[in-house]
């Protein structure tokens, strides 16, 4: 965990101290999009070499995936009711 | 963006399948450092826009009140699902205070005696993973910002928070940051209470 506080605090500092102009801002937000794909390419890559993982899918699957959609769809509306009691208009478009 | 990313991940998934074990070893073990890299850009992105933390300052300890709802949300739908699939509240509960974090979540049900649970636990984690990445845009784009960062849970922090901040703005990354870090400091205190 302390690498992910370390390199993002190195990023952020570089990014605070203006180290990188105006042409690297630019390809720092294109190179996002392709660290995003290949690290969900990486994702998906882990999950289908698990054989253990992918035998089990069809029995416990279903279950997960009812866990999954409950507990983001709830997560969702509770901090939708808060942001709209509390915080809403920072998170407008 | 939603569909490609759901592109992309199956084609992962089918490439670990097939591919020769050695070489979906080396990818796998690649991503814990394409997530390093991921998010030394989501760093620079933060610490471009210095305006944030006047307005995270602003907000005070409300900025609690996001990883505030996105446990008691997941408790929630931990708590309905158990139900609804005759399964004991208690392990409900359990497998939904992983908030996200896979790995973590299902060993620690595993080991507590209970594989059948932690292996829901680790399925769930991950496909609440994947349905963070396929909604983020959604909610950005048709709800409100704070609401992206909802089902990300723990991973806020890491793996979703660039796609969070893709699709949102610089101040809502540092908010979803520190709300995946509480989130990622809570699991392994919330996750034993229900075992």
């Amino acid at each position: 965990m302390w690498d992910i506080f370390l390199v993002v605090g190195i990023g952020f500092f570089i990014g605070y101290k203006g180290l990188i102009k105006e042409k690297g801002i630019r390809l720092n937000s294109k190179l996002q999009t392709v660290w995003l794909m290949l690290l969900i390419f990486c994702m998906g890559v882990s999950i289908g070499r698990n054989g253990e993982i992918v035998k089990n899918l069809p029995l416990l699957g279903g279950k997960a995936v009812l866990f999954a959609i409950l507990t983001a769809l709830f997560s969702t509306v509770v901090v939708y009711l808060l942001s709209v009691l509390f915080l809403e208009k920072e998170g407008r478009k | 963006m939603s569909l490609l990313i759901l592109a992309v991940l199956v084609l992962g998934i089918g490439a670990g399948f097939f591919l020769p074990a050695d070489i979906s070893a080396l990818i796998d073990s690649a991503s814990s450092y394409m997530l390093l890299v991921l998010l030394f850009s989501v760093g620079i992105d933060m610490g471009l826009n210095k305006e944030v933390f006047i307005r995270i300052r602003e907000l005070g300890f409300r900025i609690l009140l996001i990883p505030f709802g996105v446990v008691v949300g997941s408790l929630f739908g931990g708590f309905l699902t158990a139900l609804l699939t005759h399964m004991p509240v208690k392990e409900g509960l359990a497998i939904s205070a992983g908030l996200g974090w896979y790995s973590l979540s299902g060993i620690l049900i595993t080991e507590a005696g209970n594989p059948v649970a932690g292996t829901v636990a680790f399925l769930s984690n991950v496909f609440r993973e994947m349905l963070t990445f396929i909604v983020v845009p959604f909610l950005a784009g048709h709800v409100n910002y704070y609401c992206a960062i909802a089902p990300a849970g723990a991973t806020a922090m890491d793996t979703t928070l660039g796609i969070i901040s893709k699709n949102t703005n610089a101040t809502i990354a540092v908010l979803s940051f520190v709300s995946g870090v509480i989130c990622t400091l809570l699991v392994p205190i919330l996750v034993p209470i229900f075992l």
